[in-house]
């Protein structure tokens, strides 16, 4: 190879390293930075309930769980949502499609913090006033048994909350689902739809049993990405989920996720409390990291399967 | 010897948006033969056997006219139930296409879809379908195994098979055999010449010999117009057409 | 054989029908209400002097957002020039050099985590090495966090943009005797340029609306920026931030919903231009 040619390769190179470079210097730090934490706590930090600074005590679970439980609720919600909207837009005539499948796309765009404050200003007192009211009371559910569990706060809800908290999120990670399906269906074989509609198929067998069989791998893949951002998003979590250090107790109860615990006390914290929260850092890295480790795994595992080669 | 017409289009014109396709196509098809669709490409075949089943309602701005009457009653009215007319009108296409699961559910798949039936029930159809469509024995030791991992030919024919699992009355083949090895594409034309006694049969083929091989009867195609329809033997030795006799020789297409 | 009724059948099918069609209306009409909010309540209080003074504290006078508006656009241009250039060369090392090797491998699963890692983190691992060092919460901490953010995105992107040159670009190019550098910097790279600008323009667009990132490197202060280097900055996601969750009062609220409509606006121009200028030049 030319002379130039060789370092031009170890220029790209090392722009590449780069990436390897910030991912270790981010496990590194947190893990330095939470030294403190763990020793002092030791592994039962992570089911710690309590997190109270004046008496220096410091559990990881409510942050936990509330996390784990925000982004079942919006992956419960935005699963139905991105399917249905992918199957709109491939399904659709071709002038419509780019015109919608942008709009989509721009949901992505606007920044989470507007969400957050419209989430704040707007959907909170929404849901105060007539959601809750109406799922409690006119549902029923809070009459039905474990229905008080599952709504907590006795049915009656600030508008603050968990259920808000999805909401915002389902709206948010949407579009990443909704891209990545849309890709799916838009890749299975024209005639391997047209054949099960030969044997007398309806558009919802046909997806269900031949388009979602084809492209489960991407669905799936599709549902980890969003996983993935509703696990992490801050701000939108931030102004409606009422920043309680309190383990969830039903989906008009408020809490705190690990990001929101992050971005409410680091600013001021000092000493073992904000090892403390290095420490929740790096639970929720391990956590983002470990959906990317199965999302890839997974993949490989299935393609193996199949006999694919791409 | 009195002949019994299964499908009879009259008028039939169809447009792709405002291109015009199809040219007031008159052709009857008689119940358990063969009739082969013949012409060069872009004549029209394939989209005159897509209205049978009305397949291509799939795409928006495709458009027929005139009447299809399956059994005397027009498919294209409005009032067909398109699940019932597909159940009754199977297809097979140019290229396999099994479904992304197991051998058995593929063939087990479109009668789940249109009967109750029990577990025994099933295997015993699943068994029939596959040993008509003369695949059982190839199949039979591996049936949980994925319909995409077999070959182009046992491919086609496990599509075959699974047409034939719903009992339709009807089996449209759109170029059943232009994407097999030769060697495949005989064994289907034998199996189609057995599945005869029970279906009718409607084969689109750019292969003149496997119409004549095949087929009982011969459409030839020209420009979206039927020139001539007429017994097999009858249009490859006597076409009455100068057009026939010029693409069956092989002097254009 | 029994058959099945159609009815259930098509009941479902239609339901399906049904469930799409308010899906997106769900999701579009979300989208719609969220940017009617930001205009109804942002637009009155848009003027020449809330785009150009700098905050204020509650209650004094002629106070506006100038200086956010500023720091935002700072730290966004500063983080692009820092994340671009090693950005596009990583990726070219994906696609030209890299290709299915074990290291490019690990490279790129190392930029796929970093792009679905929780942006918060980057402000905990930028204020652990940047704030915790010189000791100071900064505009330049602030930069190199979105700068972070940018870097495995834009590095991603172009390695797809120059996967998608066919591959007999490249061997004519290298069989006209050129090196690998030109034909790649100037064959390949050339024609997936619009790829390019496109994936650079919308992450952009995407970090100069990140939050949580500065909540703890670039922080916010009520003053211009200054000193990049040893000052807090203000920066517009955070002053929304500040006033709607720290402030009980209207006024304020009213000031950060004006500039969600600024910020909005930028982001959507940018994002719906790109589409539309790049879009007409692929055909």
């Amino acid at each position: 190879m030319h002379k130039r040619d060789t370092i031009f390769c170890a220029i790209c190179k090392a722009g590449a390293f780069v990436s390897l470079l910030l991912m270790v210097g981010i496990f590194a730090q947190l893990l330095i930075h939470s030294a403190d934490a763990w020793k002092h706590f030791g592994i039962s930090f992570l089911w710690g309930v309590d997190w109270d600074p004046a008496m220096d005590i410091y559990g990881a679970l409510p942050s936990i769980l509330g996390t784990l439980f925000s982004t079942v609720l919006s992956l419960a919600l935005a699963i139905p949502l991105a399917f249905a909207v992918a199957l709109l837009i491939t399904e659709s005539p071709e002038w419509l499609k780019r015109p919608l499948s942008q709009c989509v796309d721009l949901l992505a765009a606007i920044p989470s913090v507007i969400y957050g404050m419209w989430g704040l200003f707007v959907l909170v007192p929404l849901m105060q006033d007539y959601v809750q009211p109406f799922l409690a009371d006119t549902l029923g559910i809070i009459h039905l048994p474990g229905g008080a569990w599952l709504l907590g706060e006795d049915g009656v809800g600030s508008g603050f909350g968990f259920l808000t908290a999805g909401v915002i999120l389902a709206l948010m990670i949407l579009p990443y689902m909704s891209a990545v399906m849309r890709d799916v269906f838009r890749m299975t074989p024209p005639v391997l739809r047209e054949s099960a509609y030969g044997l007398g198929c309806t558009r919802l067998e046909t997806t269900r049993d031949i388009v979602l069989r084809y492209g489960i791998r991407g669905i799936i893949g599709g549902i980890f990405i969003g996983m993935g951002r509703a696990l992490g998003e801050t701000m939108a979590v931030l102004f409606v989920i009422g920043n309680m250090m309190e383990c969830p107790a039903g989906l008009f109860s408020c809490g705190s996720t690990i990001a929101t615990t992050l971005a409410n006390n680091f600013a001021e914290a000092t000493g073992l409390q904000q090892s403390a929260l290095f420490a929740l850092g790096l639970v929720l890295l391990l956590m983002s990291f470990s959906i990317q480790l199965i999302t890839r795994y997974y993949l490989a595992l299935t393609s193996t399967r199949r006999g694919e080669n791409a | 010897m009195k002949t019994n017409i299964k499908i009879s289009t009259r008028n039939l014109n169809f447009h792709y948006g405002k291109h015009q396709a199809l040219f007031d196509n008159n052709l009857d098809i008689h119940a358990n033969k063969i009739t082969a669709v013949i012409g060069p490409s872009g004549c029209g075949k394939s989209t005159h056997l897509r209205i049978y089943n009305r397949i291509f309602e799939l795409y928006r701005n495709q458009k027929a006219t005139g009447e299809v009457l399956l059994d005397g009653k027009n498919i294209l009215d409005s009032d067909v139930d398109l699940l019932k007319l597909r159940h009754r009108v199977g297809m097979i296409f140019q290229k396999p296409t099994p479904f992304p699961m197991s051998i058995a559910d593929n063939v087990a798949y479109p009668l789940k879809l249109h009967y109750k039936l029990s577990r025994s029930e099933m295997d015993d159809r699943v068994e029939a379908a596959l040993r008509g469509a003369s695949l059982w024995d190839e199949v039979k030791d591996k049936l949980k195994s994925s319909g995409m991992a077999l070959s182009g030919g046992q491919q086609q024919r496990l599509c075959i098979a699974r047409a034939l699992a719903a009992e339709p009355e009807v089996i449209l083949m759109d170029e059943p055999t232009s994407a097999i090895a030769p060697v495949a594409t005989l064994r289907i034309e034998e199996l189609v010449l057995e599945l005869k006694q029970k279906y009718t049969i409607v084969i689109v083929t750019h292969n003149m010999q496997q119409a004549s091989r095949i087929s009982d009867r011969t459409a030839f195609f020209y420009k979206g117009r039927i020139v001539e329809v007429d017994d097999t033997t009858r249009i490859f030795t006597n076409p009455a057409h100068k057009q026939t006799e010029d693409y069956i020789t092989g002097r254009f297409g | 054989m029994t058959p099945r009724p159609v009815f259930f059948r098509k009941l479902s099918n239609h339901l399906l029908n049904l469930l799409a069609l308010g899906s997106i209306c769900a999701a579009l009409g979300g989208m719609g209400w969220i940017l009617c909010t930001v205009i109804q309540k942002g637009a009155p209080v848009l003027s020449w002097e809330f785009l150009t003074a700098p905050s204020k504290p509650y209650g004094e006078p002629g106070a506006g957002v100038g200086n956010a508006l500023l720091g935002t656009l700072l730290m966004t241009l500063g983080a692009t020039l820092l994340a671009v250039p090693p950005a596009l060369a990583g990726g070219i090392y994906l696609a030209e050099f890299g290709k299915n090797s074990r290291l490019a491998d690990l490279l790129r699963f190392c930029a796929n985590v970093l792009m679905g890692l929780p942006s918060i983190l980057v402000g905990l691992f930028v204020y652990a090495m940047l704030v915790v060092t010189t000791g100071h919460f900064s505009g330049m901490a602030g930069t190199v966090a979105l700068a972070i953010i940018m870097f495995p995105v834009i590095m991603r992107t172009t390695e797809d943009m120059l996967l998608m040159v066919p591959d007999a670009l490249r061997e004519s190019a290298l069989a006209l005797g050129m090196s690998r550098m030109r034909a790649t910097l100037c064959i390949v790279a050339r024609s997936a340029r619009n790829g390019l600008a496109t994936g650079i323009l919308l992450s952009l667009a995407r970090v100069s609306g990140e939050t949580a990132p500065l909540l703890f490197t670039a922080l916010f202060a009520d003053t211009w920026p200054g000193g990049f280097f040893t000052e807090p900055t203000a920066s517009a996601p955070v002053l929304i931030t500040e006033y709607t969750t720290n402030s009980p009062f209207e006024s304020m609220h009213a000031m950060g919903w004006g500039t969600a409509l600024i910020m909005a606006a930028f982001i959507l121009i940018i994002n719906i231009a790109t589409r539309c200028i790049f879009h007409e030049n692929k055909h």
